[in-house]
């Protein structure tokens, strides 16, 4: 009797390996949609979730704005310091606005690639087991996210929406090691730009690779590394981060830079979903960039 | 009513999880160390030990599927690791002595076998590169601190939540069993 037992719980066990294998192989097959049952699980409990996270936001809030009150009279003094500077900046820009719109006139160029809606949204949680470097929204399809779209703090680009329900989105964060994960980018150099690819993450440095830059062009530590908007979703413009090292690659024929990221990834309460002005463009980004960039 | 209390507990451990994920990889000097919140683990392997092995094995179910779905895209993992640690569990404590601080020990030790097994199963698939003696220094053992700081304060609230349960269940056996 015991043998027959042992014998059908063993069975058991083997099945549930199968079902277990293939559940797995299933999902992790790059998927463009959710399936139905998945968004129905996702939005429920994104629901309860926000109801949970809602007040950790003002807890941790409350915490940020005693910090930021003790460091008031460091900040206030560094701040006077930069004032005069912004005053004259603030003059340039206003008159490099107005030409840039007049000549934008003169061409009959009315679309613009740095354009874009921001659509608010708050974090509601973070793969608490830190795996994959993944943050859930409580924006969704029913507030016009999609996939692709570029997740962004005021500081700069933080990651990418992979997955939209319509009430919560899922967004992978550039921090990831994912290989398939390439976000086109651009140095702003002295002279003229230089277009590279963001693929992949130094988790030790924590800081992001640019590769595929010109052998040829010079690049420095400390210039400014900006999204291209050339991959074909992300607008353009928004700021990534800061070249820290300037190496060979592994080929010896392209450029790779270290780049430092501009946003932290750490706390993150509230971001921005950049949705693109510009019609989205379909393809792929592979290459293209570089050619645009020669 | 009284009896959705441990399915209702284990809700709210589900939520609270992801919110005390927020504050993680805890930056210390110039290393991170990554603290990753089981409460909900650890609650399902009290329930397994002191009330039901069958109900925790559906629990551990129930939540490890809504935990795949929402946060890791990788339908079977934990829906299937819960189960099997509760059943783990429930195998251990019929050979040893069953108290409170056997039960936190062998909690721990789960704890640590369950990061150890989702670590060697990510390398697998090649989501993380990371080395294994990293993973020991800041995964690992800092996971393991916390959560064991965590049990030693609640461990006590879980037991007391479940045993009253017990006489309950025990009036009640068509019920539970």
């Amino acid at each position: 009797m015991s043998q027959l037992f042992s014998n059908k719980r063993l069975i058991l066990l083997l099945l549930g390996v199968i079902l277990l294998v293939a559940l797995i192989s299933f999902s992790l097959r790059d998927r463009a949609n959710v399936s139905l049952p998945e968004q129905i699980i996702k939005d429920v409990v994104g629901a309860g979730q926000t109801v949970f996270s809602r007040p950790a936001h003002v807890v941790t809030g409350i915490f940020d704005n005693v910090d930021s009150l003790l460091n008031t009279y460091e900040e206030n003094r560094h701040l006077k310091t930069r004032l005069e500077e912004f005053a004259g900046v603030q003059a340039e820009v206003k008159d490099l606005r107005s030409e840039n719109a007049e000549l934008r006139e003169v061409v009959g160029k009315q679309e613009d690639l740095r354009e874009y809606n921001p659509i608010q949204a708050t974090v509601i949680a973070r793969n608490p087991d830190q795996w994959e470097e993944k943050i859930i929204l409580d924006k969704g399809t029913d507030s016009g996210v999609t996939q692709n779209m570029a997740v962004l703090t005021a500081r700069g680009l933080v990651g990418k929406v992979i997955l939209a329900t319509p009430s919560t989105s899922t967004v992978e964060l550039v921090s990831t090691q994912d290989p398939n994960y390439r976000v086109s980018a651009m140095v702003l150099g002295k002279q003229q730009d230089v277009f590279g690819l963001i693929e992949g993450y130094d988790a030790e440095r924590r800081e992001l690779l640019l590769k595929r830059i010109d052998a040829d062009i010079d690049i420095q530590e400390g210039d400014q590394v900006v999204s291209s908007g050339l991959g074909g979703i992300f607008p353009k413009g928004i700021v990534i981060g800061k070249i820290t090292e300037v190496t060979i690659d592994e080929f010896g024929l392209t450029k790779l830079a270290y780049v430092k990221p501009a946003a932290d990834f750490n706390m993150l309460n509230h971001v921005m979903i950049a949705d693109r002005t510009m019609p989205e463009v379909d393809t792929a980004d592979n290459g293209q960039t570089e050619e645009d960039g020669s | 009513m009284i009896r959705l209390l441990i399915p209702a507990i284990g809700l709210v451990l589900f939520f609270l999880e992801p919110v005390f994920g927020l504050f993680s990889p805890l930056h210390l000097g110039d290393d991170y160390y990554y603290v990753v919140p089981r409460f909900l683990l650890m609650y399902l392997i009290f329930v397994s030990i002191y009330y039901s092995r069958k109900q925790a094995v559906l629990y551990g179910l129930f939540f490890g599927l809504l935990y795949d779905v929402f946060f890791i895209d990788i339908i079977g993992l934990y829906s299937f690791l819960y189960p099997m640690l509760c059943l783990m569990a429930a195998e251990a404590v019929k050979s040893i002595q069953q108290n409170l601080l056997v039960t936190t020990a062998l909690t721990i030790g789960l704890i640590a076998l369950f990061e150890f097994v989702l670590y060697q199963f990510f390398v697998l698939i090649s989501l993380t590169s990371m080395p294994l003696p990293v993973f020991l220094e800041t995964r690992l053992v800092p996971t393991v601190m916390t959560n064991f700081v965590f049990l030693i304060m609640l461990g006590w609230v879980f037991r007391s939540a479940i045993l009253p349960r017990l006489t309950e269940r025990d009036k009640l056996p068509g019920l539970y069993l």
